[in-house]
């Protein structure tokens, strides 16, 4: 983006990527495979097989499946890796079909259950007040 | 904090193509999180992002995302809503509650004269919380309704800017005509503190309807 004139005017979400965002999907838009959507907080982690193939992705393809060496939801990795969310949508589904990437989309009465709320609830419950309380991170 | 890997982690509707288990001991063994979503809703400028930047534990990360707009239709002759796909910026943070568990907050991006349909972005979500400026009261009917139309549980969170509430709770109350099940409460978007506690009123009620 260093070599691009900056575009006139205020930018209100930052510079402009250099590729039409539709154009690394062939002009694929959404979800077209698997018939369910995958909301926005879906998991997706790196498969061994991704891992090994890393050398031979290109680009976006490359970058997502590094990225989820860690479990990412797909908006995480949107904005991390700067992409719009619908192109992660369907470079993660073929991601999957190539076994490269793990999606785990979550079941919402698994999310909607009372003890994973209760859990939820005595989670949040033990965050101090102020941000200068010192906390484990690891 | 390793656990036994496992290949079908619980709460997911979908089998992994493999264990998730990373053959070389150089990677830890890596099992996602359930992530559970509340949504902040509210009109432009009336500080989701302030409240999802101070209780996240990242920094909030922005996101491009296409939804459906649904046109005002004061032009259209037809009386039928003409439906678009708009691109809106949308801001979010999470909550690690335990390896195995992740609060992710999205804020819905605000609205003016547009009714936008939020559903790709709330499907699925635990709850909503609503986010007031008393100042401009008119800016949060459209989240108001929506959350109502689609049975999301839900609260009222009255940003008080500098301390200052315009109006009381009852007045709002009122203007917004939600119903005594709706709780309203009055937080500061820029206290940690203040933010978990309208948080929780939110999962306690969405707790108690699936216990009711």
């Amino acid at each position: 983006m260093a070599d691009g004139s900056p575009p006139p005017g205020p930018d209100p979400v930052g510079p402009a990527p250099a590729v039409r965002p539709f154009l690394v999907t062939s002009g694929r838009v959404a979800n077209t495979a698997s018939g369910r959507t995958m909301p926005v907080e879906t998991q997706v982690v790196a498969t061994v097989a991704g891992l090994d193939a890393l050398d031979g992705l290109s680009f976006e393809r490359h970058d997502i499946v590094a990225a989820c060496r860690l479990p990412q939801s797909l908006a995480e990795l949107a904005a991390r890796l700067r992409l719009h969310l619908n192109v992660v949508h369907v470079l993660a589904e073929d991601l999957r079909s190539a076994g490269q990437l793990t999606v785990y989309v979550p079941d919402f009465d698994s999310t909607h259950d009372a003890s994973v709320l209760r859990r939820v609830i005595d989670g949040l419950r033990a965050i101090p007040d102020s941000r200068g309380v010192l906390r484990d991170t690891d | 904090m390793a656990s036994e890997p496992s290949p079908t982690p619980e709460g997911y509707s979908v089998t992994p193509t493999e264990p998730l288990v990373h053959g070389s001991a150089a990677h830890t063994p890596v099992r996602p999180p359930l992530p559970v979503k509340m949504v902040i809703a509210g009109g432009f400028g009336v500080g989701k992002t302030t409240t999802v930047g101070a209780i996240s534990e990242i920094e909030p990360l922005t996101t491009e995302a296409a939804i459906t707009e649904v046109a005002a239709g004061v032009d259209d002759l037809t009386h039928t809503p003409r439906k678009t796909t708009t691109t809106v910026a949308m801001d979010f943070g999470c909550i690690t509650i335990d390896p195995t568990l992740k609060l992710y907050l999205f804020g819905t991006p605000g609205q003016d004269r547009f009714g936008f349909m939020w559903d790709d972005i709330v499907e699925g979500a635990v709850g909503g919380l609503v986010i007031v400026d008393t100042r401009r009261l008119d800016d949060c009917y459209a989240a108001v309704d929506y959350f109502e139309h689609k049975g999301i549980p839900f609260a009222v969170a009255i940003n008080a800017f500098d301390g200052a509430v315009e109006h009381t709770l009852d007045e709002v109350r009122w203007a917004l005509d939600v119903t005594d099940g709706v709780p309203l409460v009055v937080f500061d978007a820029r206290e940690r503190g203040s933010v978990r506690d309208a948080l929780l009123v939110v999962l306690e009620l969405a707790l108690a309807r699936t216990e009711g």
